[in-house]
């Protein structure tokens, strides 16, 4: 049999227009394209100078896509979430997962340049926002996808806590990420992020998600439709309300009242509250609501049993207004907790119509949800209960991280700390964070006699955990923070809510865009170096034919921080992506 | 679902060997096969998430108007709006359908009396939502004249987005680093990045902060090189950026629109939940936004582009559009089907049931009850060869574990886990499909059955039919084969039954009439040529009742 390549011909199609393609002459893919007559052509007719580069901002549920040099994103959307904490044990479960999130990863690109941006790929450089914790290999699959797939000229790779700083106009300050997934804080000192230095948190947007929808499970109310027979309109609300059906709640429901009814009240002046519970040094905000995935530990029950007992005695206890009965026993905890909330909140119930469940086709129409104001006003209050090692608050995240840098820049960085991030949008989230970060500095040294938070573990010890911060407070600055607390007169703080109007959520992006305009932003790679990498790739796994070889292998051209060592000679960070953030109590304030 | 085969397109990877079925992978790496294109030159199938898309031009989805390159580029320098369509075509910004132009209801006085109205209306025109019935006269959007809205509302948003808050602070942003990063430039010579053709491509931000980091930074002073000196610490470290004055800062108007005192107090006081704008009409700004629904404006239509596509390897055109936007004709369109078998397959039993149940109003279920458990079915596949060659045809089923099983256990269990929950048999011998000609030629299908291009197979395939009527080839008539094959059904199988099929089919490539052929490589004129070319299908024959649900489905019947 012949080797030479032929064509079955083809029948119905005139052959003329067969004939009309182009030249004979092969492309070699990879590093020829710039030589190409038709890389010329899309260059003279696309919209823009091909120097405008794509900026994308993939977060693992909103992606921001756009040109650099304009000041907000050509298009913002959600995205099935892409990736998540945890990666499959199996070694072929984990196979199946690249390959889902690559068909993803590359039907979500594709898309973005041809039917967003409505733009050649081969001829734009792009800029991609990158979270300090982003998994490697999701970087990896963007990678093969925008140079194989995609065949772009070059991607750079920039941390998104520093093109937050780009979008107020530094290159200096601790900045905190509020997502979905993570807060993660990281300094960055004359755009250089102080990566070893970086602290997170899973509090954050899908958290606060989990929480709403246990809270709504166990406090809200359902009104299914009215049924059209027995003219139930007469029948009283009241009567007709039940528990709200799992069924109900669906992701996009959750997403809405998070969005759309949420908000972050003021701190809760638990002094009041912790007479009455008479636990004063402990916070009683301590939520473990199913469905969580941490089982309430058996410690959890006795302080909640604690919690009802001095609650019941002294302000006479009552069982929410709702005809609901059969609270478990876990759940009582959480009726008191709903008292001290619900007094401290002046916010409307709202009523927002659901689709019913299908199990529950009795009447016609939507049904109604009935969200307590409290839920909307405190759903966030789990964000900000600190406490506990494994998962600090928000404002603890931050503290910690800025005792960890060196002493002489504490003071620069704390005068301009920056808030980012889609749970950031909650309206009075920045300013709320801020008071926690005042308060959790102030209270330290009182919270020193903290009891263990489980009886297997040991007690803390008994420590001042930001006593060397509190010189700091009158410099603190949240740059963004849209409601400033009274200025304390220093220069440093005269900086609080000076930072561009521009929306927590996007400031990633338009530093991207900044960046790209002013053509600079992070480790440039070139399409011709991945390439090298994978024809190396492919020849050392010629060679070796073990399995284990056959696997994908990440590619060493690109760059991570995590197992590459910084510009300028800093030292190697160690391959852990997320840093341990236990109290290093010895080495603070040394 | 109806059965159905779809054709696997390897889109450059090295393995040519599609997932198995039952992941979740697997269904898109196949597609059907009328979205599928050729590549003659590289001589392989490409899909949509494989080929490389070109813009060739652009026009509005609503108008149709064609927005010529020209002045889409004019717009470059002004930034603003390129994309949308310059136009009267409006989206509603809350539901995104298209708005219409409407004039206001005929003045009404008290005592019903209408004053006599225009042809076109009257003046107020405003934009509608026939959807969601949003009206931009809700938002202080109203025109005097019912066309020509470029001129007004156009002119309206344009102003309003040519002094957008948002660009203006990014220019004022840009100005703020430029002359930072021209002097960071200027001793970018420390600049660790630089790479060996990047010279002028030097990174200046972190040329800035290398340059920064010279000095003395207490603390990280022990990584940095050399360089160092002793610093001036007195108030802790500073950068040397100047310090930024936002046009707008975050906390001007109380820091409405960005979460401050007063949108703190709107959600307090909220009544009902449509006050509030959803997240998809405010998040696209990346300034501070109302979150009022009240403060939303109509969006731009935005333009849709022309694609042509091209093979992603030796980047010759597989499908380019005509430059009009009315028309959906195409200049040159490579598609699969022009070069590959069309296969499709039918299940005769099952259709039978189908036909025969449709009578009755039997709902889904008995539907769903057409493929049961511990049984064994025949189905047919019918291969239509497009070519103006006969073709010789060999089928294959791809060699499939169930999905879960996991490796190196072998107890008895996950041998039984590893079992195909089905079999499929499929003739095993290679069967001709005659040619593509047109319809005239085919007036004797019996002559077609005579031909004996492929004589020595013959005979072979005929002793395979008569040995097994399901199994083997059923039909052949003009330029199409019907074979036969058959799925036995594990007693415990449920699932989708769908198995993965590799299609071989020999080809002559050297023909007589093929004068394009002959002209571009009349070397192989007389000499005859086998070329045989694969590609992996998947067939999708239904869904298997178990066997539990199949009983008690059957009593009702
Ligand atoms: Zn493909
Ligand atoms: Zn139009
Ligand atoms: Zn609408
Ligand atoms: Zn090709």
């Amino acid at each position: 049999m012949s080797t030479v390549p032929v064509t079955p011909r083809h029948a119905r199609q005139p052959s003329a227009s067969v004939h009309v393609a182009t030249p004979a002459s092969r492309v070699p893919s990879g590093s020829m394209v710039h030589a190409s007559p038709h890389y010329q052509t899309t260059r003279r007719h696309s919209l823009y100078g091909t120097e405008d580069r794509v900026v994308i901002d993939p977060g693992s549920r909103i992606w921001k896509v756009g040109f650099s040099g304009e000041g907000r994103p050509r298009d913002v959307f959600l995205v099935d979430s892409l990736w998540g904490l945890s990666r499959a044990a199996e070694i072929a479960d984990r196979e199946e997962e690249d390959r889902l999130l690559e068909i993803y990863v590359r039907a979500q690109l594709r898309s973005v340049f041809h039917d967003i941006l409505l733009t050649d790929p081969k001829s734009r450089k792009v800029i991609l926002v990158e979270h300090p914790l982003l998994p490697v290999y999701v970087k990896d699959t963007f990678a093969r996808v925008l140079f194989g797939n995609m065949q772009v000229p070059s991607i750079s790779f920039a941390p998104s806590h520093l093109l937050s700083l780009l979008s107020v106009g530094r290159i200096t300050g601790l900045v905190l990420d509020c997502g979905n997934l993570e807060s993660t804080a990281l300094p960055i000192f004359s755009a250089r992020p102080l990566f070893p230095q970086l602290r997170t948190t899973p509090l954050a947007g899908a958290r606060l998600t989990a929480h709403l929808r246990a809270l709504l499970l166990l406090f809200g109310t359902y009104l299914p439709p009215p049924t059209s027979l027995s003219g139930s309109a007469s029948i009283p609300a009241a009567t007709r309300s039940t528990r709200v059906p799992q069924e109900v709640l669906t992701d996009a429901v959750i997403e809405d009242i998070k969005t759309r009814c949420c908000f972050v009240g003021d701190p809760l002046d638990a002094s009041a509250d912790m007479q009455i519970l008479g636990t004063p040094s402990e916070d009683p905000m301590d939520l473990d609501l199913p469905p969580s995935e941490r089982a309430p530990s058996e410690s959890d029950f006795s302080r909640v049993s604690h919690d009802l007992d001095s609650t019941a005695a002294s302000s006479g206890f009552s069982v929410v207004s709702r005809s609901q009965v059969g609270l478990a026993r876990n759940e009582s905890h959480l009726e008191a907790l709903a008292n001290m909330y619900k007094r401290h909140s002046t916010a409307t119930d709202l009523q927002l119509k659901v689709t019913p469940p299908a199990t529950q086709q009795t009447g016609t129409g939507l049904g109604t949800l009935v969200i307590p104001g409290w839920v909307r006003e405190r759903g966030a209050e789990v964000l900000f209960e600190g406490g506990d090692i494994d998962e600090t608050s928000v404002a603890e995240t931050i503290l910690d991280s800025l005792l960890k840098v060196p002493v002489d820049l504490r003071r620069t960085l704390a005068c301009s700390i920056l808030i980012t991030g889609g749970t950031a949008m909650l309206p009075g989230f920045i300013q709320r964070l801020h008071s926690e970060l005042l308060r959790a500095i102030a209270s330290s040294a009182s919270s020193a006699g903290r009891p263990p938070m489980r009886p297997d573990r040991p007690r803390p010890p008994a420590y001042d955990r930001y006593a060397v911060l509190r010189p700091l407070v009158p410099h603190l600055a949240v740059l963004n923070n849209p409601s400033p607390p009274p200025p304390t007169g220093t220069r440093g703080n005269a900086q609080t809510g000076k930072a561009p109007a521009f929306a927590p959520a996007t400031m990633p992006w338009v530093g991207g865009s900044l960046a790209g305009s002013l053509k600079t932003g992070g480790v440039e790679l070139s399409r011709e170096k991945w390439d090298e990498a994978a024809e190396e790739e492919r020849q050392s796994a010629r060679e070796d034919a073990s399995e284990d070889m056959q696997r994908r292998v990440i590619r060493n051209v690109l760059p991570d921080w995590t197992r590459m060592p910084l510009p300028s000679g800093a030292p190697p960070v160690t391959r852990a992506p997320a840093p341990v953030h236990i109290p290093e109590t010895a080495a603070v304030g040394a | 679902m109806a059965p159905n085969v779809s054709y696997h397109c390897p889109c450059l990877s090295d393995s040519t060997v599609p997932p198995p079925p039952h992941h979740l992978s697997s269904s898109s790496s196949f597609h059907p096969l009328h979205e599928l294109f050729f590549c003659e030159e590289c001589d392989a199938i490409r899909c949509n998430t494989c080929v490389s898309v070109e813009v060739s031009g652009y026009y509005c989805p609503n108008c149709l108007f064609e927005v010529p390159s020209a002045s889409v580029r004019a717009e470059k320098n002004r930034r603003v709006l390129p994309y949308l369509c310059a136009r009267n075509c409006f989206l509603c910004p809350c539901c995104r359908n298209t708005l219409s132009v409407v004039p206001s209801d005929p003045p009404e006085t008290d005592d019903g009396r209408t004053l006599p109205v225009s042809a076109v209306g009257e003046p107020p025109f405003f934009l509608y939502c026939n959807y969601c019935r949003w009206d931009s006269a809700e938002v202080d959007i109203t025109f005097e004249k019912p066309t020509g809205l470029a001129g007004t509302c156009t002119a309206q948003l344009q102003k309003f987005e040519d002094s957008a808050p948002d660009s203006l602070e990014f220019e004022r942003l840009k100005e703020h680093f430029e002359p930072f990063l021209l002097r960071a430039g200027a001793t970018s010579s420390l600049n660790p990045t630089t790479s060996a053709h990047s010279h002028h491509h030097v990174n200046p931000v972190t040329a800035a902060a290398s340059s920064a980091l010279a000095r003395d930074i207490p603390g990280v002073a022990k990584y940095t090189p050399a360089q160092s000196t002793s610093g001036r610490r007195s108030k802790g470290a500073r950068d040397e950026m100047p310090e930024y004055k936002a046009r707008v800062d975050a906390s001007s108007s109380k820091g409405a629109g960005l979460g401050g005192e007063p949108d703190v107090e709107f959600m307090r006081r909220l009544e009902t939940v449509s006050e509030v704008a959803s997240l998809e009409q405010r998040w696209s700004s990346s300034w501070a936004v109302s979150l009022r629904l009240s403060d939303i404006k109509p969006l731009r239509m935005p333009l849709h582009s022309r694609k042509s596509k091209r093979c992603p390897s030796c980047r010759h055109i597989l499908i380019k559009p005509e430059q009009k936007a009315q028309s959906v004709r195409y200049k040159i369109k490579l598609v699969a089907a022009n070069y590959i078998p069309a296969i499709t397959v039918s299940m005769p039993a099952v259709a039978e049931r189908r036909a025969t149940l449709n009578g009755q109003a039997t709902a889904s279920a008995a539907e769903a009850s057409l493929i049961q458990a511990g049984r064994s079915y025949p189905f047919h596949l019918a291969l239509t060869n497009p070519l103006y060659d006969p073709v010789q045809v060999r089928l294959q089923v791809q060699r499939q574990l169930p999905a879960g099983a996991p490796r190196g256990a072998d107890d008895e269990g996950t041998e039984k886990a590893r079992r195909p929950p089905f079999a499929v048999t499929l003739p095993n011998t290679a069967f001709p499909i005659a040619a593509f000609a047109e319809a005239w030629e085919y007036e004797d299908d019996e002559d077609m059955l005579d031909d004996d291009e492929f004589g020595p197979e013959r005979g072979a395939r005929e002793k395979d039919a008569r040995k097994n009527k399901t199994v083997g080839v059923l039909e052949r008539r003009a330029n199409v084969t019907i074979v036969g094959g058959e799925v036995l059904i594990g007693k415990d199988a449920r699932g989708e039954l769908k198995f993965n099929m590799l299609v071989s089919y020999t080809y002559r490539s050297d023909d007589p009439l093929a004068e394009d052929d002959v002209k571009a490589t009349p070397s192989r004129r007389n000499v005859p040529e086998m070329k045989t070319f694969s590609f992996c299908t998947i067939v999708s024959l239904g869904t298997i009742v178990p066997r539990e649900e199949s009983r008690s489905v059957n009593v009702d019947l």
